[in-house]
């Protein structure tokens, strides 16, 4: 077991230096690419920040949400409404907007957490599509309809700490994203974390052991929702506008698939997944109309040769096998 | 009573469109436990072979067969076509991944059904294209005092007809049997003696072979297609089959006729722009008073 | 390892791709580079290729006369927005960021224009807009924007005033697509139809909204027709627009059947079918073919001389407006800065003789000088204006 270990103790030292450079790299960008690159990589840290919340109740516990632009979309709206009308800054918004997006999530997944796989997908499916379609239908004249709400403030806090250009608004998503990485870090080796692990493994077994499955799911959605709802702000100041189209079905599709591209579980893998998404369409813009094409294509061949991901988790004794043995069951 | 009869129909129509396209999301669904998301674009694919089929050549197909007879060869060939289609993308997008479990089939389908949409788009342009008077015929009739087309009337028949045949394909023919028994047990089955290959080249195959025929029905009916039109109905026809039971053939076809009834009903009643609210809304209740939908058994939990 | 060579050569590859774009802009100096934003892919496609190429015919047109600025060439550079917010506010950000660009013709849809503007106002560039008409997009105190186009008020009052007499109409329907637009058009409308509606001459039978990504319209147009109204007044866009009146017309709504100016351009006739596009109305600004003067003249000539057509609606032919305006206020002001720019097309232009007519801006950046007219379908396809005095 000695080999082992220096293996491993290799790994580490190599993931150390990796997680180094990269920082370096993400703090240095801004001043070696232009603008409109800057902005790339500000949505890219957007779809991180969705990745890791949607990673909350897809890879820790296993839910099936396809609706998960619903919540960033409670988000986006409430900091719009609230910020156009009474002019309250954005970033007192933020955590209003999470607040607001955990709290529609706990209301309206109280009634369905109980629904297996496949029913829950179809049930976020048309939870989102609920959202949008209502957000596009100007209830009581606040949502402004498909044109959605504009004239968004930039945040800021008083004149020391304004966020006005695509720079700032850079650092500023990666901030947030670290901060998001630490705190989601320490959910996964907690007992919290543990437990949605376990439910996604086998919720009888979990409830067996006295875990309160419903509560641990309830939670998850809740904190997935309040994370979206922070990336909902963020996104609602950056481009001043929010409209309901941007929260749409296919979105959530894209969502789903930065986790699942990326590792289940893993956040190193939803970095990579959010990458992969939001950056290819960009990198391949000189294909043309082939570009989209290729991505779908790119997605097929992803899922036939890596289907855990690029940046699977590793869990300890987890490995590929399980999933290897999913294909002879029949009855979930 | 006779507006009501008119708005009846008008559902059943639309209806009869999304229970032809569930059913080949419920078939697949039903063997294989895999959501086959390239299905809508499947069908659109279906309208857009009949739109070439019709109009190309100056649309020489209408032209030698006659305006049923063009109808009837392209939704023969866009049958064909896509019934090979669907069981191209079984074997090339979903086979290799069946060892790995059910979340990475989503991505994949979701992956191929982006191919098949810009496939589209790149072949027949991104402009929408609109099968043109001269393929489809415009009578209209009158009967009784309720206006309705000619095309209208052949639509639900044609459709029925089908729904009618797979209905009793499934139910009533040994074959029928074997694909419910993978349905319900795919292991077991085999150890019966069941063709699995068979069955699944079977249900790849048929699936979307109904979606391309309902494509050129569409398409003759509303004219316009666009390669975004596979999108837009798949989601529809998904929550038919998961209002249905998903699995369940019947409860597609219930599920299909009840959405369109459903969405006729939210828009005469409520308003168009919150029909689809209204549906979305009764399907989630449906879901939380009978979570296997309409017609879906009962599943006994495994402990 | 394996996923840390990965890691790494993405991250070089990404690295790689931003320093490329970085070199690839210093290159050109001399032209002066106008931005075009439009919906290239989308469902508004058509429009989109047709503003381009109209303004491209336009650059042409200018440059084979020598160009601006002492000789300088305009280079048209085009950026896709799909007509979609988001993307439109991406589009924009791609152009700014392009130091070379000097002005943007922008786009396609108002609720496109609303986010796109926005952004060039915050980066100080003049952007002109061709194809957005909702009244509020000059209300804003914008310093750089400017439309070529009409504002939807002055439809709307159009519609009341006169075409409702034209048909000597009391019952009207009015149907919108739930887009910011249309439904501002119709409620423009409705306001504008107020007095007569007190005064008892008019009634508004039917008001509500569709979805336009639905193909199937039977259901809320036999609500219509049971309300039996005279007119049929559709403020949506062209892609259902098609749809909705053969639908119509087929389940026995004899009513006539009016657009607004977003309805009626040769997608729409495709997708209707001539037998049911012909006879339909639309209140629109005015069409090309009806301009007699020199630069409309030429500007014709070489359109057709190059696309065997002419554009069917005109919002490309007013980006093409848009691009000779900016051309002539970049010239005679003799400079490239904005504000230079801005203040031209302000306070000194006036009456420019363009393409549409006599071109001038006011105060707020609305464009002085355009008409609103009834057109009528032919059995061909063309549109005739109709005498609605």
């Amino acid at each position: 077991m000695k080999s082992n270990k220096n293996i491993n103790q290799k790994n580490s030292i190599f993931q150390n230096w990796l997680i180094i450079i990269v920082a370096i790299l993400f703090i240095i960008f801004p001043f070696i690419i232009n603008a409109y690159w800057v902005d790339v990589l500000f949505f890219f840290g957007v779809y991180a920040l969705l990745g890791l919340s949607l990673n909350i109740v897809l890879g820790e516990v296993g839910l099936f949400d396809l609706g998960h632009m619903g919540f960033m979309a409670i988000g986006a709206y409430t900091t719009a409404i609230l910020n156009t009308t009474f002019g309250i800054p954005i970033i007192v918004l933020l955590p209003i907007s999470a607040i607001a997006a955990g709290a529609f999530a706990w209301l309206v997944c109280s009634p369905i957490i109980h629904l297996r796989g496949d029913y829950l997908c179809i049930v976020t499916i048309g939870m989102g599509e609920i959202v949008r379609l209502t957000l596009n239908n100007n209830p009581f004249g606040i949502t402004g309809g498909s044109n959605g709400v504009y004239g968004i403030d930039f945040p800021s806090l008083g004149n020391i700490f304004v966020v006005d250009n695509s720079t700032k608004f850079y650092y500023y998503i990666w901030l947030i994203v670290g901060l998001t990485i630490i705190g989601l870090v320490n959910l996964q080796r907690s007992r919290i974390g543990r437990a949605w692990n376990c439910i996604r493994e086998d919720e009888i077994a979990a409830e067996s052991t006295g875990i309160d499955v419903r509560y641990y799911k309830l939670l998850a959605f809740v904190l997935g929702a309040g994370l979206a709802g922070v990336a909902g702000n963020i996104y609602a100041s950056k481009l001043m506008i929010v409209s309901p189209e941007s929260f749409s079905f296919m979105e959530s599709c894209m969502l789903f698939c930065i986790v699942l591209i990326g590792g289940m579980g893993s956040i190193p893998g939803v970095l990579i997944g959010a990458a992969a998404i939001s950056l290819f369409p960009e990198v391949f813009r000189a294909f043309a109309q082939y570009r989209m094409l290729i991505f779908g294509a790119a997605m097929v061949a992803m899922m036939i040769f890596r289907p855990g991901g690029i940046w699977p988790r590793k869990r300890g004794a987890f490995e590929f096998k399980p999933l290897l043995m999913k294909a002879g069951e029949e009855n979930d | 009573m006779k507006i009501v009869l008119e708005q009846l129909l008008n559902g059943l129509t639309i209806g009869s469109f999304y229970a032809l396209i569930a059913l080949g999301y419920s078939m697949v669904y039903g063997v294989m436990k895999l959501i086959n998301f390239a299905h809508g674009d499947l069908f659109a694919l279906g309208s857009y072979l009949g739109f070439t089929l019709l109009v190309s050549g100056s649309a020489y197909a209408t032209v030698t067969l006659g305006i049923w007879g063009g109808m009837i060869a392209a939704m023969l060939i866009a049958a064909i076509g896509i019934g090979i289609a669907g069981t191209l993308i079984e074997r090339i997008a979903y086979r290799p991944i069946y060892p790995a479990g059910r979340l990475p089939a989503v991505v994949s389908a979701l992956g191929a059904s982006i191919v098949i949409q810009n496939g589209i788009m790149v072949v027949w342009g991104p402009r929408p294209q609109a099968y043109s008077s001269q393929v489809v015929p415009s009578v209209i009739l009158n009967i009784g005092g309720i206006k309705i087309t000619l095309m209208q009337i052949v639509v639900l028949i044609i459709s029925f007809i089908l729904m009618g045949l797979l209905f009793y394909i499934i139910q009533k023919t040994t074959f029928g049997a074997a694909i419910r028994a993978c349905a319900l047990d795919r292991s077991t089955a085999a150890l019966m003696g069941i063709n699995i290959e068979t069955i699944i080249f079977f249900i790849f195959a048929l699936g979307p072979a109904l979606g391309g025929m309902a494509g050129v029905m569409v398409g003759m009916y509303y004219r316009k297609i666009s390669f975004t039109m596979g999108w837009n109905y798949g989601l529809k026809a998904f929550t038919a089959t998961i209002l249905g039971g998903i699995g369940n053939i019947p409860g597609a076809m219930l599920g299909g006729l009840l959405l369109g009834i459903l969405e006729m009903l939210g828009s005469v009643y409520l308003s168009t722009a919150y029909k689809d609210v209204f549906v979305f809304l009764i399907l989630i209740l449906v879901l939380i008073f009978r979570p296997t939908g309409l017609l879906g058994e009962k599943i006994a939990e495994k402990v | 390892m394996k996923r840390i060579k990965l890691l790494l050569g993405f991250s070089v590859l990404v690295l790689v791709l931003c320093i490329a774009s970085l070199g690839v802009m210093a290159a050109d100096k001399p032209p002066v580079v106008i931005g075009l934003q439009g919906p290239i892919t989308g469902p508004y496609a058509v429009e989109g290729e047709m503003a381009k190429q109209s303004v491209e015919i336009a650059a042409q047109m200018i440059n084979e006369k020598g160009g601006i600025l002492g000789g300088r060439m305009i280079e048209i550079r085009i950026a896709d927005d799909a007509c979609q917010p988001k993307a439109g506010a991406l589009a924009a950000m791609k152009l700014i960021t392009q130091k070379d660009i000097v002005a943007a013709i922008q786009t396609y849809g108002s609720f496109v224009v609303l986010p796109a503007s926005d952004i060039y106002e915050k980066f100080q560039k003049v952007n002109i807009a061709y194809g957005a008409t909702i009244t509020d997009l000059t209300e804003r105190g914008l310093k750089y924007f400017f439309r070529t186009c009409g504002r939807t008020d002055t439809q709307a009052k159009f519609f009341a005033d006169k075409v409702v007499p034209f048909f000597d109409a009391k019952k009207i329907a009015i149907m919108n697509n739930n887009t910011s637009f249309s439904v501002g058009l119709a409620e423009e409308t409705r306001e504008a139809l107020k007095s007569r509606i007190d005064a008892g001459e008019v009634e508004i039978v039917y008001f509500d909204a569709i979805n336009p990504e639905e193909t199937d319209f039977t259901v809320p147009l036999t609500k219509l027709r049971e309300t039996n109204p005279d007119v049929f007044y559709y403020t949506g866009h062209f892609p259902e627009a098609g749809l909705i009146i053969r639908q119509a017309r087929e389940i026995g709504i004899e009513a006539i059947f009016v657009g607004g100016d977003a309805v009626v351009n040769e997608d729409f006739i495709n997708i209707a079918g001539i037998e049911y596009a012909k006879g339909v109305y639309q209140t629109q600004e005015a069409l090309i073919e009806y301009f007699t003067n020199p630069e409309a003249m030429a500007f014709k000539e070489a359109y057709k001389a190059k696309y065997d057509t002419l554009p069917s609606s005109p919002w490309s032919v007013y980006a093409a407006d848009a691009l000779c305006v900016l051309a002539e206020a970049i010239d005679k002001s003799g400079s490239t800065d904005s504000d230079v720019i801005a203040d031209y097309l302000r306070n000194k232009m006036d009456k420019f003789p363009s393409i549409t007519g006599p071109v001038g801006f006011d105060e707020i950046g609305d464009r002085v000088g355009s008409s609103i007219n009834l057109y009528v379908v032919n059995e061909d396809g063309s549109s005739s204006i109709c005498d609605t005095k």
